[in-house]
């Protein structure tokens, strides 16, 4: 089995390579569960998608400890998304407006602020896409950043870092004063 | 580096990084007298949720594009071996009738 530590540091050097792995031996006895679970192959992509996410970011994000392989864990949590998915499905056509719309609305509004800025991220040219998605979600170090897009040093692609950060934060600033005026 | 970019990595590391306990005080008392500073932590602040549903989206892309190419060969086998299901099941009938 390998250790979270293991598996962090190959999702930060070869993210497509560990992911497509982690796939490979995963996603057959998922999609086998949520087929014989009342699912089609297309629910089981997209609960061992989201699984996965959640899974990337706590592993780079080190608060996850596996103490079981990583299929068995991410079968594990797939499953209970889906027992989760169908009750959800079940409850639905009896159910009207309830608190928990309420909640996902509330949700959703206040996550309109931060969408505006995801519509900014994809303007910005994919160089700086690239350096900040890398650096703030995919959490690689400056290191294999400077590397990747050919900085002599550590502390130019820091610097350049910021420079798409203050891009970012300008088209956002525009954005809001457009909306506000 | 120049002074704006200076002032980003400083939000940053009152944000991001771990100040101490001292610092994080300080921070937090700045910006009680300071509204345009406590604006600005705002701003960084959704300037980082954006990035993480970027990050988030762009993710879900590359799973899409993984589970897309491990699946291709398998439909393809799929096909195959309906295509040429008669035509196996034949030639096993008749090794077995030898």
């Amino acid at each position: 089995m390998e250790t979270t530590a293991a598996l962090r540091q190959a999702l930060l050097a070869d993210r497509e390579r560990t992911l497509t792995h982690l796939y490979q031996r995963t996603f057959p006895m998922v999609r086998r569960y949520v087929q014989q679970h009342g699912g089609t192959a297309q629910d089981a992509k997209d609960v061992f998608h989201d699984a996965l996410i959640t899974f990337y970011e706590k592993v780079v994000g080190e608060t996850l400890v596996l103490s079981a392989s990583a299929s068995t864990y991410l079968v594990a949590v797939c499953r209970n998304l889906w027992r989760q998915e169908l009750s959800r499905r079940t409850r639905q056509p009896l159910v009207s407006l309830t608190d928990e719309h309420a909640e996902v609305a509330e949700a959703e509004v206040a996550e309109q602020p931060a969408l505006s800025v995801l519509e900014q991220v994809e303007r910005l040219g994919a160089r700086c896409k690239d350096i900040l998605l890398a650096f703030y979600y995919f959490q690689q170090p400056l290191e294999q950043i400077a590397t990747a897009h050919q900085y002599r040093t550590v502390r130019s692609a820091t610097v350049q870092k910021f420079k798409c950060l203050e891009r970012l934060r300008t088209s956002v600033r525009a954005l809001v004063a457009t909306v506000t005026n | 580096m120049r002074p704006a970019l200076d002032y980003l990595r400083q939000l940053e590391h009152y944000l991001l990084g771990q100040p101490t306990a001292a610092e994080a005080e300080a921070w937090r008392v700045r910006q009680l007298v300071d509204s345009e500073l406590a604006a600005d932590v705002a701003a960084q602040q959704l300037l980082y949720q954006g990035l993480q549903l970027a990050g988030r989206q762009q993710l879900r892309q590359e799973l899409e594009l993984i589970h897309a190419r491990l699946e291709r060969p398998a439909r393809r086998h799929r096909w195959w071996q309906a295509a040429t299901g008669s035509l196996r099941s034949l030639l096993a009938a008749r090794r077995r009738s030898r």
